[in-house]
């Protein structure tokens, strides 16, 4: 799915913008809660969606994520990092309880024979927007190793342990090349 | 396992972490600024790897959560502006800690004799000594909005807490203080609080905190609720 230009747009509103708004609705600003979907509902279910895989179930979780949004606004702290960070921070873990609840009665030996390693294609479906490219470019410049560790952890949820499981490496190797990955994540994208 | 407990940020930050390497590398946390600066960063960065995976949800989807928010309650902060103190516990005095203790099972065994057998009181007493002589052990205080205040002490690594009040309003026997813990994965009743004569409320453990977690206190139906019904009363962030 391709976004329209509108919602492009809306997009691209600056992270103060997004900050005050969450302040708004703290004090239980229906519209402004209205324009917060608008900005964070495609990344909250497109991560959702990553994770999750189940569409119908990623639109559950993403809509207890948003109604989450709405219902703890007032915890938000603009000191403490950005209005975002904050909202996908809640969304990832939120993905994350849900694949693992699952998992715990999935058999384990059978989940990792059927695993795939899915970089390249979570980077393909990645949408062609002007950060998705920077995005795409930055997880471009890792190690193979790197690139696989930061992908399977965040886009399928994996622990550290089991993505050293598919990749037959150490866990401690994965441990600290998710670290290295992250920070120089961090400095491509030029986050503050 | 490495020994240094630092390299686990990036897998942290990811929600890469099983629930001990989480506890662990958020005792880690709780004594480095410089971690928690990293944190901040890391999560910024993962934040958008998330935004590069946007798909726009169903159109139906907007509907469901505006009405959905129209009635949902927001969590507000406590009515009374509170800033909980926070001792470590090599601040907090010996004698302090030992009285409390002293309290701690003294109103668990009054709890008990009302109505546990005598080995059960045993028990909850070394389970609240055992949270508050924790060497993580953490206390804080907060002012309830409807009148009284609260005492924890929290023990990160036991992932519990101790929760004392006085003062608070006697409740009608139909309802009780339910006590709360907010937080990224949710709020999650936390116990009930048992009121005996005079409104003296024993203490009570709450356990399974994770991280981000607030303790609030509602006013609910005497059986309990699954979620919060009622203003907070109160607001700890832990």
């Amino acid at each position: 799915m391709v976004p329209d230009p509108a919602a492009r747009q809306r997009h691209l509103a600056t992270p103060a913008d997004l900050a005050a708004l969450l302040a708004e609705v703290a004090r239980g600003d229906e519209a402004a809660f209205d324009t917060v979907y608008d900005h964070v509902s495609a990344p909250v279910f497109g991560v959702i969606l990553r994770v999750i895989r189940d569409p119908a179930q990623s639109e559950e979780v993403a809509q207890e994520v948003l109604l989450e949004v709405w219902r703890t606004a007032y915890r938000f702290d603009a000191a403490k990092g950005s209005a975002l960070a904050w909202v996908m921070t809640l969304a990832h873990r939120r993905a994350v309880d849900r694949v693992r609840s699952v998992q715990k009665e999935a058999d384990r030996e059978r989940r990792a024979a059927t695993a795939d390693v899915p970089f390249d294609e979570v980077v393909e479906a990645v949408e062609s927007t002007l950060e998705a490219e920077r995005v795409r470019r930055c997880l471009g410049g890792l190690t193979d190793l790197q690139r696989e560790s930061v992908t399977l952890a965040y886009y399928k949820g994996y622990t550290y342990n089991q993505v050293a499981d598919l990749l037959k490496v150490p866990a401690g190797t994965v441990k600290t090349r998710m670290r290295d990955a992250l920070i120089r994540l961090r400095d491509c994208l030029g986050v503050a | 396992m490495n020994a240094e407990p630092h390299t686990l940020a990036g897998a942290y930050v990811m929600d890469a972490l099983d629930d001990a390497d989480r506890a662990r590398f958020e005792r880690h946390l709780a004594g480095c600024d410089a971690c928690a600066q990293e944190i901040a960063g890391l999560l910024e960065t993962t934040a958008r790897l998330g935004a590069a995976a946007a798909t726009p949800p169903p159109a139906a989807l907007k509907e469901r959560v505006l009405a959905a928010a129209r009635q949902t309650r927001q969590h507000t902060p406590a009515v009374t502006p509170l800033r909980p103190r926070r001792y470590l516990r090599a601040v907090m005095s010996a004698t302090a800690a030992a009285a409390l203790i002293v309290i701690a099972v003294i109103f668990g065994l009054a709890n008990s004799t009302a109505n546990q057998r005598l080995d059960q009181a045993q028990q909850s007493s070394a389970a609240i000594s055992a949270i508050m002589t924790a060497k993580d052990a953490t206390m804080m205080q907060g002012q309830v909005s409807g009148g009284g205040s609260a005492t924890i002490v929290m023990s990160p690594a036991q992932q519990a807490l101790v929760f004392m009040a006085r003062g608070l309003p006697v409740l009608p026997a139909t309802s009780a203080y339910e006590l709360w813990l907010v937080g990224p994965a949710g709020d999650r009743p936390a116990g009930l609080l048992p009121q005996l004569a005079h409104g003296m409320i024993p203490p009570v453990i709450a356990r399974g905190l994770r991280q981000g977690d607030h303790l609030m206190l509602t006013v609910e139906p005497a059986q309990g609720t699954e979620h919060p019904t009622t203003p907070m009363m109160l607001d700890i962030p832990l």
